[in-house]
């Protein structure tokens, strides 16, 4: 009996408890209610990823600190976390209110998740900016973050090996006959810049052992299928070259549609023939650079951070000089743009807008640029074209053919789903049209 | 006098103890009981208000079919690596409690896998094991076997076989343990009956052992539950959520979702399937006859 009266009072108190209190969302002294302007001056902290970002930004920060920072009485520490669990501990700190960092480190896919702990910046001044950049951290009309850094894809391709095909007239009628079993249509080679979908399918056959024994390299391609939110962005440009986009203009989920099975059968068309590497269903960025690195794929999808590392003759040896950059067939590609943003709750925000101001000009963003970074200024880009010869590229690629996917505040959350659902479809695991289906249902949800 | 002493030694008792209560106060109770009130509220990203949402990402966890994917999928790899590495790490147990030459270097290597963090371990197969860069499939090439480790129908076969070499130490060392402490005269009286070497094992060995054998599948069918930094860092889950554990739908629904309630309520029921096993276990320790019989 009284063992019984015990477990019930227990179970009230915990009862009341779980219902009386919230859990803590950062009510300690590491946090204020709504952030504080501070006296202009002193230290400043900062978040970013480790990576040619980081690099970059601890030059830039560097810089700062010695020259300008002096003159504005502020100093920036910058803390690299892990590339993978970055926005993970971002996101914790967001939970808690916490005032432990001025500047967190965002991106165009996360801006509208994140949105509720940044303060609007109301200085920033957008037209040395791409505005695919500047609009795609836009939440609500508001700008929540000052782009950094800029992403988006190319088509890289080993130049030595098209060159030879599309000059050698005796391959076409093979050529032909391998596209004609690949996509049902005959069709000659052609330049890199020149491609659709359909060339991409056939030139991967063209490229593969397994359909055309005298290929130089094992396999055309290599798709980054891995259940990873970046492989989305990579897919979307498929969907996007094929005519279709998440949503409808009035923003209802739009991947049940032709364009979107289209694009899926794109990757699985290559996948389930033998056209890339089956261990693609577990390739993203680095598996790529590998592939191309060792010669087994002759061409890719891949982000612009990977063109300068190929043409290295200290990283790629067997490839360096031989690979050539060119728009992603379907002449579209997603980009993101990597920014900096003021935390809604810093103690210390007239500092952080200060440093927040230096980086917004040309003369911080050429610096990022020399320090590795590929800024998201197209003037300094193609100021800058001899450090890098992909900027120009860039800069024309991102201003011709980008486009940014919807923002809303569960962007980052469609990323991974999307991943989730499709790539078992990419890689021909599931019926294309019925994943898409699913993919189009949770896109609907995420978009309320 | 008796009963000062004795109020003496209950206060020894709570003195020496207090650094390990406090300690569990702070690092464990107090977590555990916030994950378990997160639970019980809508905290996202996304809603910064904090509402009190009572069962509710109980119920949407329970019926989410990702949720039950990923619980079928981490019992049925658990209980196939828990498996394999009790029968391995009894094997090599039994064949490490013999002398022959090199066993102190043998020890010694068989002993590094459980040294290396499961991330690192993760990092590193994911290079060893790259279709193009990566030293194993070169030396399978070399014998004439192509095999695309990382294709939808090989992957979970390969993520068993790499938590078997990380985790078959980790049951030979318990087991190898318990052979240590192993009463020889038992052996002894057998090797007099005229009992073989199977018999022995199987009617000698294997009862008195079976405590011990319990608490190397307990302890590491739980681990096998948590599973998360190897299959992250190589499969991320996929393709789909082919290899989506609870750990990884966890970690997925908190920092990609943004969700922190539906994560905590998904923790608290992962939590509430485990810890009724735990009496069972003290209770196999603790009173190895009964548990037994």
């Amino acid at each position: 009996m009284k063992a019984k009266a015990t477990r019930l009072v227990t179970l009230t108190v915990v009862g009341i408890a779980l219902a009386g209190c919230a859990p803590s969302t950062g009510a300690g002294g590491n946090s204020s209610a709504a952030g504080d302007q501070g006296n202009g001056q002193g230290t400043v902290k900062m978040v970013l990823w480790p990576g040619p970002e980081g690099d970059a930004m601890s030059k830039v920060v560097a810089a700062y600190n010695a020259g300008q920072g002096q003159k504005d009485k502020v100093k920036v520490d910058m803390a690299l976390l892990s590339r993978q669990d970055t926005f993970s501990k971002e996101s914790t700190l967001m939970a808690a209110k916490s005032s432990q960092q001025d500047i967190y480190f965002v991106a165009t896919y996360n801006v509208g998740q994140f949105a509720n702990a940044l303060d609007p910046l109301t200085s920033v001044d957008a037209s040395n900016y791409f505005p695919v950049a500047v609009d795609g951290l836009k939440y609500q009309g508001k700008q929540f973050a000052l782009p950094l850094d800029v992403s988006n894809h190319f088509l890289l391709y080993r130049k030595d090996l098209l060159d030879k095909l599309l000059s050698s007239k005796s391959q076409w009628p093979a050529y032909e006959a391998v596209a004609t079993k690949a996509i049902g249509e005959k069709r000659d080679p052609k330049p890199a810049d020149q491609w659709d979908w359909n060339d991409y399918i056939a030139m991967s056959a063209w490229f593969s052992k397994s359909a055309n024994p005298t290929s130089p390299t094992q396999y055309g391609t290599i798709l980054q299928a891995k259940n990873l939110l970046f492989n989305t962005m990579i897919w979307d440009d498929v969907l996007w070259g094929e005519g279709g986009s998440w949503t409808t203009p009035d923003g209802k989920a739009n991947l049940n549609t032709p364009q979107a099975l289209k694009a899926v059968n794109v990757y699985s068309t290559i996948y389930k023939n033998g056209w890339t590497s089956k261990d693609s269903s577990q390739a993203e960025f680095p598996e790529t650079q590998a592939a191309l690195k060792a010669g087994s794929a002759a061409f890719a999808l891949q982000w612009s951070a990977g063109f300068a590392e190929l043409n290295d003759p200290a990283k790629s040896p067997q490839v360096a000089g031989k690979i050539a950059i060119a728009p992603v067939p379907g002449q579209k590609t997603h980009v993101h743009a990597l920014a900096v943003a003021l935390n809604k709750y810093s103690d210390n925000k007239a500092a952080a807008t200060k440093f927040l101001n230096y980086l917004a000009t040309t003369d911080a963003m050429t610096a990022y640029a020399k320090a590795g970074g590929i800024p998201a200024m197209p003037s300094v880009l193609k100021a800058n074209a001899s450090i890098n010869p992909a900027f120009d590229k860039i800069a024309e690629s991102i201003d011709k053919y980008g486009y940014s996917e919807p923002v809303f505040p569960n962007t980052f959350q469609a990323y991974s789903k999307l991943a989730e659902v499709l790539s078992g479809a990419w890689v021909g695991q599931q019926d294309g049209a019925a994943a898409l289906k699913d993919a189009n249902d949770e896109l609907q949800k995420l978009l309320g | 006098m008796a009963a000062t002493t004795a109020s003496r030694g209950a206060a020894a008792k709570w003195v020496l103890g207090s650094p390990l209560i406090l300690f569990a106060a702070i690092f464990v109770a107090y977590p555990v009981y916030q994950g378990i009130q997160t639970g019980f509220f809508g905290l996202s990203l996304q809603n910064p208000e904090v509402p009190f949402t009572g069962l509710s990402n109980f119920t949407t966890v329970l019926t989410d079919p990702g949720f039950l994917a990923a619980a079928r999928f981490t019992i049925l790899f658990a209980l196939a690596v828990t498996a394999l590495e009790t029968v391995l790490g009894f094997g090599l147990a039994l064949l490490m409690n013999r002398q022959f030459p090199g066993k102190r270097v043998f020890f010694t290597m068989l002993l590094v896998p459980i040294m290396i963090a499961p991330a690192l371990m993760g990092v590193m197969f994911r290079l060893l094991l790259n279709g193009d860069i990566g030293l194993v499939p070169a030396l399978l090439h070399g014998v004439g076997i192509d095999i695309s480790l990382f294709a939808p129908d090989t992957v979970v076969p390969l993520l068993v076989l790499l938590d078997v070499l990380q985790w078959t130490p980790f049951t030979f060392l318990i087991i190898y343990a318990g052979l240590q402490s192993f009463p020889t005269d038992v052996l002894e009286a057998a090797q007099i009956d005229g009992a073989g070497w199977w018999r022995t094992l199987g009617s000698v060995v294997l009862p008195i052992m079976r405590p011990i054998i319990f608490a190397a599948v307990f302890l590491r069918l739980i681990d096998a539950i948590r599973t998360f930094d190897v299959i992250y860092v190589l499969t991320a889950g996929g393709p789909g959520t082919k290899t989506t554990t609870m750990s990884i739908y966890i970690y997925k629904t908190a920092f990609e979702s943004g969700q922190f309630g539906m994560a905590a309520a998904a923790s608290t029921i992962v939590m509430i399937a485990l810890v009724p096993f735990v009496p069972l276990l003290v209770k196999r320790i603790v009173h190895p006859g009964r548990g037994a019989a």
